[in-house]
């Protein structure tokens, strides 16, 4: 909680490049993945994805492999679940629990196993854009996007006001910390109550403060913001282009004949 | 309960997609026409949505040990109703695959079903009928959330049921056996997210309740008798 994808973003040197070339590859990448009918594909993307953000964009090995063990949880057990109760075939082994037969199987393992390198290949698709393209970036791609204005205007201000609270948050629950307010779970259930009406009463004040003082400097319902142009340079473009020209060649020889399949 | 990225296949990622972004639409048209009339209401609405993703980000005291996260979307539900929720919940979804790493892009759509649409639209119409049939309104709040949560993880059992049928006995199997592996940490997380939520709602009563009033969460005469209670 104390150190998000953002703050990675922030010092990343690839922060600079052309926002339109990293969002197209990172949708690329997930869409190739999730269409692959083969484990190949999404393990190559993710190895691919992965190098660029540990190589290029400098994210340090450690805090990245322990963010992408962070919905390790969920994945794992949805992966078992699949790998005991999914398709037919030879059954590989199996064992009796009160008079309940399990077992996996062929199908079963090969569709766990796609399925986890489908969310291994998305997350770090996901990551390389988290971490290499700060929030502020995708504003100007989220403004030149038909959405209506409202929504954007909420959403840059829901992003900065997500960090002052944050940090009210953290605060306050230091305070309660250090006076033993999570020594057992009833009194932690206290105190973050506590915590959260705080929160509230607090964003509700200051949700009314923002309004007087926005109108104060003529607000018309739309915060300009300055965009910077980043231009395509060469390596980069054509570093991107060898990528996806290696994926569609690899999704291609493993996924059958040919593109009307 | 985030799906991850890349988790759902072929066609289900994007009939939930199709299924959340009509409601989305409807959501956003319901807020600007509410903007439009009141403008002051916008930055009201963005520290809201933070305080949506502040509160999901903070961790529960747990009991089975793994740490677990509340959706807040249910106490949002009560606060602003169903359908600003719904497009708050796809933001703050947003913020939280690209900030924390929980969900992802395709499986947004999904994502949105459960935790944006469906879970808010239960806790709202469970705190709708607790209201009018006069029940406490801290039990109709903890009930409201509690059901939201389960309501949510309900959605997205399905979810991983439909994309993922056994092979003996289908859909519904599958369904059964997800439904009752989340049950573990999911059941206890709901009741806690309730009790929490009932409590924040406690200590804002005392604290200030006039912002619950011009929220038209409840009336001035509920806050009165809720006050004269806890005095």
């Amino acid at each position: 909680m104390t150190k998000m994808l953002d703050d990675y973003a922030l010092m990343s040197p690839l922060r600079y490049t052309n926002n339109w070339l990293k969002i197209g590859l990172v949708l690329f990448g997930i869409l190739m993945g999730v269409s692959s009918g083969s484990p190949a594909v999404p393990f190559l993307i993710a190895l691919c994805m992965g190098t660029a953000t540990v190589v290029i964009s400098k994210m340090p090995l450690k805090q990245y492999l322990k963010i992408l063990s962070g919905p390790a949880s969920f994945v794992i057990l949805s992966v078992i679940v699949i790998a005991f109760f999914f398709g037919g075939g030879q059954e590989l082994f199996g064992f009796n629990v009160l008079s309940y037969h399990l077992g996996v199987n062929v199908e079963g393992l090969e569709m766990a196993f796609l399925v986890f390198s489908r969310t291994l290949g998305g997350m770090t698709c996901l990551f390389f854009l988290a971490l290499t393209t700060p929030m502020v970036e995708l504003f100007a791609v989220l403004k030149k996007s038909k959405l209506p204005d409202s929504f954007i205007e909420i959403s840059m201000m829901m992003y900065r006001y997500i960090f002052v609270f944050l940090e009210v948050a953290l605060s306050i629950k230091y305070a309660q910390t250090v006076r033993l307010g999570y020594k057992d779970l009833r009194t932690s259930l206290n105190s973050l109550a506590m915590l959260a009406s705080t929160l509230f009463l607090r964003s509700w004040e200051q949700g009314e403060k923002i309004f007087i003082s926005m109108n104060a400097r003529c607000y018309d319902g739309k915060m300009a913001f300055y965009e910077e142009t980043r231009p395509l340079r060469a390596p980069e473009t054509i570093l991107a282009l060898f990528y996806v020209v290696v994926v569609v060649f690899v999704w291609y020889i493993t996924n059958g004949t040919g593109w009307m399949r | 309960m985030h799906i991850s990225e890349g988790f759902l296949p072929g066609p289900w990622w994007w009939i939930w997609f199709a299924i959340s972004i009509p409601v989305i639409f409807f959501g956003m048209y319901r807020m600007n026409k509410l903007i439009s009339e009141r403008r002051e209401l916008l930055p009201l609405l963005a520290v809201a949505g933070a305080f949506i993703f502040v509160l999901s980000s903070l961790k529960l005291p747990s009991v089975t040990g793994s740490c677990s996260h509340p959706t807040g979307t249910g106490m949002a539900a009560i606060l602003f109703g169903p359908a600003i929720t719904a497009v708050l919940g796809t933001i703050v979804l947003l913020y939280q695959a690209l900030f924390l790493a929980h969900g992802g892009f395709t499986t947004l759509g999904a994502n949105v079903a459960s935790m944006g649409i469906i879970g808010p639209v239960v806790a709202y119409v469970i705190y709708k009928a607790g209201m009018k049939a006069n029940i406490n309104f801290y039990v109709v709040v903890f009930l409201a959330t509690a059901f939201a949560d389960w309501a949510t993880y309900v959605v997205t059992s399905i979810q991983l049921a439909l994309a993922f049928p056994a092979e003996a006995g289908g859909a519904m199997a599958s369904f059964q056996l997800f439904a009752g592996i989340f049950a573990m940490t999911q059941v206890p997380l709901a009741i806690m997210e309730g009790a929490l939520t009932a409590l924040v709602f406690k200590y804002i009563v005392q604290v200030k309740s006039d912002a619950l009033v011009e929220l038209k969460v409840i009336t001035s005469e509920t806050a009165e008798k809720l006050r004269g209670v806890v005095a």
